[in-house]
């Protein structure tokens, strides 16, 4: 079942009107800068929020002209930036409040705390967790609602590198099953999770859909923000521990990174345009390991002597910033061959 | 010398008064604190000055209007002819009635404080994890609140206790229905008989000062809220 909404929101001065549609499982991610109207959307799709318009999930109606359904009987998972528990319930009080009152069952309760590692702190009290820790608990109470649309608020936010990482495992093995709208700020969690974007620009909903294509457009979100980044799709080839290198595939070409070990049968690689640059033959004095041929698809000048390149390669989008002064002297237009040398490239 | 039958008699009044009072008070100013304090509505700031009046007032002076209100000719003496009375004033229930004013915002404040620090998003948060308004109230808001709550009648149990201007004006002081301790304090005073007044004046310094202490330690108990 897929979420709808055709709604309008107004706080103040704010307005905020948004029409989309969130696909019926995986990861959308909610993308915008501060004051968009992230957290007031999440709110309204909750109930939590008056808003005007309509949503529905799936046949059922959650609001339209008729009235709202109020957000106690949504079968929505919230988790906020802050965890929010109930400072009177230890952990697991924190979680039967959820699993009550929605009638999961022993076999559930037990797939959620091994799902969230919670085991050991079911007695704890909740002043004493850790950020992590709270989050997990948190997360693990939002799934005992059995949900069937997740809304996350910059649940990672207040997390180390190390936790974000695990609990965006666990966040990734949810959205298999039902489909989860995520607000974050963090490229790396954008990157990872995300399968569409929903990205809120000047109280709307400006561009949605397929998450690698829009981020790799030439105004896309990441690109009005200086920070360009694409995505790339591979899958493994060889892991050399002699090196630590790691060969994927893209395509039919070879690209090489540093890494620790093996990352997975499909690992994404995130390419920041900055970190990408075009020669017109292929150098073979390079020290950079990953040249790829390339065609350019679009340009688009950034003002301040900066522009931004569009490249098809290998059926895939990656985007470099470039001087204008190069773009002139390799008369860079649409169609041109070139090769790409990408000089750094994140597994994420 | 010990405390005589009738001033046990007053204190029993006392304590009855303070009880019932009290219990009143919980249950009229908790859905009054939960309406001020979860939204500003117009008109607030002068509805909680008229509500935080008995701070101020003096005793007497609230006595004296809820006399008029009490009495044959006011409101109170119509709802007294219900059941055949003429006067609500000099009676106990008169004496609930008048204690239930000049003690609510000693009740009202805790409980409004303790509602105002529960976050909204606390409570919205209950409301995703599938609970109804009353649910929440029931299950966060007031578990939340429990210190409030001790805070509030404690106060309000010993503000009645003391109580004495507004008794006097309305209760008299008929032994057994509205001779309440304080104002036969006042009598052995007035007619000179100090032992008895010490007595008596020593029972309540205790009463309050263990009430209290109570209150007090419970507060710094670690792992309550406060």
């Amino acid at each position: 079942m897929s979420l709808q909404v055709d709604l309008k929101l107004r706080r103040g001065d704010f307005r905020l009107t948004v029409n989309g549609r969130l696909p019926e499982r995986g990861v959308t991610i909610l993308f915008g800068v501060s004051g968009a109207g992230k957290s007031s959307l999440l709110k309204a799709i909750a109930g939590l929020q008056p808003c005007q318009g309509l949503i529905r999930f799936g046949d059922q109606v959650w609001q339209d002209e008729g009235g709202s359904l109020p957000a106690h009987r949504r079968p929505v998972g919230l988790m906020l930036q802050k965890p929010t528990l109930f400072p009177h319930l230890d952990v697991a009080g924190n979680l039967r409040f959820a699993a009550r009152r929605s009638g999961a069952d022993a076999g559930r309760w037990r797939e959620v705390v091994a799902l969230t590692e919670l085991q050991p702190l079911l007695t704890r009290g909740v002043a004493g967790l850790s950020g992590g820790e709270a989050q997990r608990v948190a997360l693990a109470r939002a799934l005992l609602t059995e949900p069937d649309l997740l809304l996350l608020d910059e649940p990672l936010s207040a997390l180390d590198a190390e936790r974000r990482q695990a609990l965006m495992a666990v966040i990734a093995r949810v959205a298999e099953r039902l489909p989860v709208l995520y607000v974050t700020h963090q490229l790396d969690e954008v990157m990872t999770l995300g399968d569409q974007l929903w990205w809120l620009d000047q109280g709307g909903l400006r561009e949605q859909g397929e998450l690698t294509e829009r981020l790799a457009g030439l105004h896309g979100p990441l690109a009005a923000g200086g920070q360009a980044a694409v995505v790339l799709h591979t899958r493994h080839r060889h892991y050399d521990p002699q090196h630590h290198l790691l060969e994927l595939a893209l395509g039919e070409r070879v690209l090489r990174l540093p890494a620790d070990g093996p990352r997975g049968d499909a690992p994404r690689l995130k390419v920041a345009a900055r970190d990408v640059s075009l020669t017109l033959t292929a150098a073979r004095d390079s020290s950079v390991l990953n040249i790829l041929p390339a065609r350019v698809d679009g340009l688009r000048d950034l003002g301040h002597g900066q522009c931004l390149v569009r490249l098809d390669c290998e059926g895939q989008w990656l985007l470099a910033r470039l001087s204008t002064l190069s773009r002139d002297s390799l008369d860079l237009r649409p169609g041109s061959t070139v090769y790409a040398q990408i000089k750094a490239a994140a597994l994420v | 010398m010990t405390v005589s039958p009738a001033d046990w008699q007053a204190l029993w009044v006392s304590v009855k008064l303070a009880l019932i009072s009290t219990t009143l008070l919980l249950m009229l100013c908790t859905p009054l604190a939960w309406w001020l304090a979860r939204r500003r509505r117009r008109g607030q700031a002068l509805l909680e000055a008229l509500l935080a009046l008995p701070l101020v007032l003096p005793p007497t002076v609230l006595g004296f209007y809820l006399l008029l209100w009490l009495g044959p000719n006011g409101p109170g003496g119509w709802v007294a002819g219900l059941w055949g009375a003429h006067s609500l004033a000099f009676t106990f229930t008169g004496l609930v009635l008048g204690s239930v004013l000049y003690s609510l915002p000693f009740v009202l404040q805790p409980l409004k404080n303790a509602f105002l620090a529960i976050d909204q998003d606390t409570l919205d948060m209950a409301a995703t994890l599938g609970a109804p308004p009353w649910d929440r109230f029931r299950n966060v808001v007031l578990p939340l609140a429990r210190p409030g709550y001790l805070s509030a009648a404690v106060l309000g149990f010993a503000h009645t206790l003391g109580e004495f201007g507004v008794v006097l004006m309305i209760g008299g002081s008929l032994s057994g229905e509205t001779r309440v301790a304080s104002v036969a304090l006042y009598e052995h005073v007035e007619v000179g008989d100090y032992g008895q007044a010490h007595q008596l004046a020593l029972v309540l310094v205790l009463m309050s000062l263990v009430l209290l202490w109570g209150l007090f330690r419970w507060q710094r108990r670690p792992g309550t809220l406060t």
